[in-house]
């Protein structure tokens, strides 16, 4: 199968610190991968070594079926990065630093500056100099550099930094239309795991410079879902009723896990059903866990 | 050829919309305006002296009044100013992609390491010798105003080609200047290196092994260092020409392998 972006066993030591260990990284076309981790964890590094700015100590990387060549040589006009914060030249204006990145990509048509100015709503800085941005309107030209040349791949750190909740919302869209309408693989490391969580396909767990885990569509969808939890004084009993009731309970550390929509909607009818049946409920909440309880439990270890 | 016409064209900009180029003008400047003063100290020591002007360091440095004395100075003011002022240049066009993290947007970009590079010492090469056009011309402005006496079309020639001989043997020197900026990521190892190196010129002219030297070679040439511009040999211009290359592969190999961490 071709993929946009694949590592195989993708290994940076530096010295004795292991940067980054035995990543093997499949993310498909059109795909919006998440690539969560803690500081330190590996994510830049890991960023880095897909964009062909270091090399690995081992393992490969291809990016768009191409393998990285020395020099970092690599299907770059087809890719666009923002890694780490973003970055210009103060001095210059946002219209040419974007021009500068134009040029550099060999695009003839100078029209493409406009049209990502607009996009990224920046026509009323677009004479201003870079140095004297905010840190929002900063992270937004970054975007545009990286959207520029129209790339079928984006690997962008930290997208969301320095913008205001409007403008996250304004990229996450952004981002999605371009994912959904223009089938571009989006590879996306942040901390903001609410931001990953709504616009991930799939997610990328980086610890201590493993891949410690892969959340796929379905194992996102459960946990992004409702469950009503139960607990009773006689367990075993409460999970029967229930289940002859016509719910399918899933019985999880002592508590009862119950999925159905009927059930979420309606706690009391499961109370009733309880109480009838002689194993009143000690406790019954709608829970949701979420992303980030799950990348706690899994990165809380120290090791 | 394309891409290195539009490296050179973002190059170029940078430059254009930094400081750098008035700095360095201006620095460059200095020197004819210097020259010129001490040409006006030598005509007329007595009403230089009645201005408050000491007159017997001026006689010290160029001795007479004249146009080989003021071209004379002006060379030697390429040789070391050159070092310092192309310097300057070098580690801006190198250094700053460092200091303001711009550096990691010209690593994946189908315009290669390699042109950008070149375009970058293109751009340092066309500033170095745009300056020293200037200080040329700058100069004969200033003698002229000043109304030195002893020109001639034959000592003009002479002394644009010794300027002209003086900035060559400076600019090679650069590209080991920029090594240091690229590994050191920034600004202040390249300008340790040049006052490093600046250092270890005079010393080694001092020493009697400028000639082997190549940071000694251009003010030797330039008879800063004395008047010995006639012990420079083929092995001084040789010397130079190696440190050149080795700087230049050493730019060149690092940008294309060393790890980009910033």
């Amino acid at each position: 199968m071709n993929y946009a972006i694949e590592t195989n066993g993708l290994s940076k030591y530096y010295g004795d610190v292991r940067a980054v260990r035995n990543v093997n990284l499949f993310v498909k076309q059109g795909e919006i991968y998440g690539f969560l981790g803690l500081n330190g964890a590996g994510k830049t590094t890991t960023i880095r070594a897909l964009l062909g700015m270091i090399r690995p100590s081992e393992g490969n990387v291809k990016v768009l079926n191409q393998a990285l060549g020395p020099g970092g040589r690599g299907p770059w006009g087809r890719v666009g990065h923002l890694v780490e914060s973003p970055s210009a030249y103060p001095e210059l204006s946002v219209r040419e630093n974007l021009d500068v990145a134009r040029r550099l990509n060999g695009i003839q048509n100078p029209k493409v500056v406009d049209d990502v100015i607009e996009r990224l709503t920046l026509a009323s800085y677009a004479d201003r100099k870079a140095g004297t941005l905010s840190s929002g309107n900063f992270q937004r030209l970054g975007l545009a550099r990286a959207l520029l040349h129209e790339p079928e791949v984006l690997m962008l750190d930290e997208p969301a930094n320095g913008l205001d909740p409007a403008g996250v919302v304004e990229i996450r869209e952004l981002l999605k239309s371009l994912a959904q309408e223009k089938g571009v693989t989006i590879f996306m490391s942040s901390h903001i795991l609410t931001e990953v969580d709504r616009l991930a396909t799939r997610i990328g767990i980086i610890h201590n410079g493993r891949l410690i885990e892969e959340l796929d569509t379905g194992k996102l969808e459960k946990l992004r879902s409702k469950h009503l939890e139960v607990q009773a004084r006689n367990l075993k009993s409460a999970f029967i009723n229930l289940q002859s009731a016509g719910y399918k309970p899933v019985m999880e550390d002592e508590t009862i896990l119950i999925g159905n929509a009927q059930a979420i909607e309606h706690p009391d009818a499961v109370a009733q059903i309880l109480v009838d049946a002689g194993t009143p409920p000690t406790r019954l909440a709608v829970e949701q866990q979420n992303l980030e309880e799950h990348f706690m439990q899994l990165t809380g270890d120290p090791k | 050829m394309t891409r290195l016409t539009s490296a050179l064209w973002a190059e170029t900009l940078k430059m254009i919309r930094s400081k750098v180029p008035l700095f360095t003008a201006l620095g460059f400047s200095m020197a004819p305006l210097a020259g010129g003063l001490f040409m006006i100290i030598l005509k007329d020591p007595e009403a230089a002296k009645a201005m408050g002007l000491i007159s017997a360091k001026a006689q010290l440095m160029v001795g007479v009044a004249d146009w080989t004395a003021f071209f004379g100075f002006i060379t030697q003011a390429v040789a070391a100013g050159g070092l310092i002022l192309f310097s300057i240049t070098t580690i801006w066009i190198f250094g700053r992609e460092f200091s303001d993290h711009t550096v990691k947007e010209l690593l994946a970009l189908p315009t290669s390491r390699e042109t950008i590079i070149t375009a970058k010492f293109i751009v340092i090469l066309a500033w170095s010798f745009a300056m020293t056009l200037l200080i040329f011309g700058v100069g004969l402005v200033v003698g002229t105003l000043v109304v030195i006496p002893g020109w001639s079309a034959e000592l003009n020639r002479a002394s644009f080609m010794n300027i002209l001989g003086s900035a060559a043997l400076t600019l090679p020197l650069m590209s080991l200047v920029a090594f240091v900026a690229s590994v050191g990521r920034g600004y202040m190892p390249p300008f340790g290196w040049t006052i490093f190196t600046m250092v270890l010129a005079n010393i080694a002219a001092v020493m009697g092994w400028g000639d082997w030297f190549p940071w000694a070679v251009p003010s030797m040439f330039s008879g800063a260092a004395g008047p010995q511009a006639a012990q420079l040999e083929l092995h001084s211009y040789v010397v130079v020409i190696l440190t050149s290359i080795i700087g230049l592969v050493a730019t060149y190999y690092w940008w294309r392998h060393a790890d980009q961490t910033r």
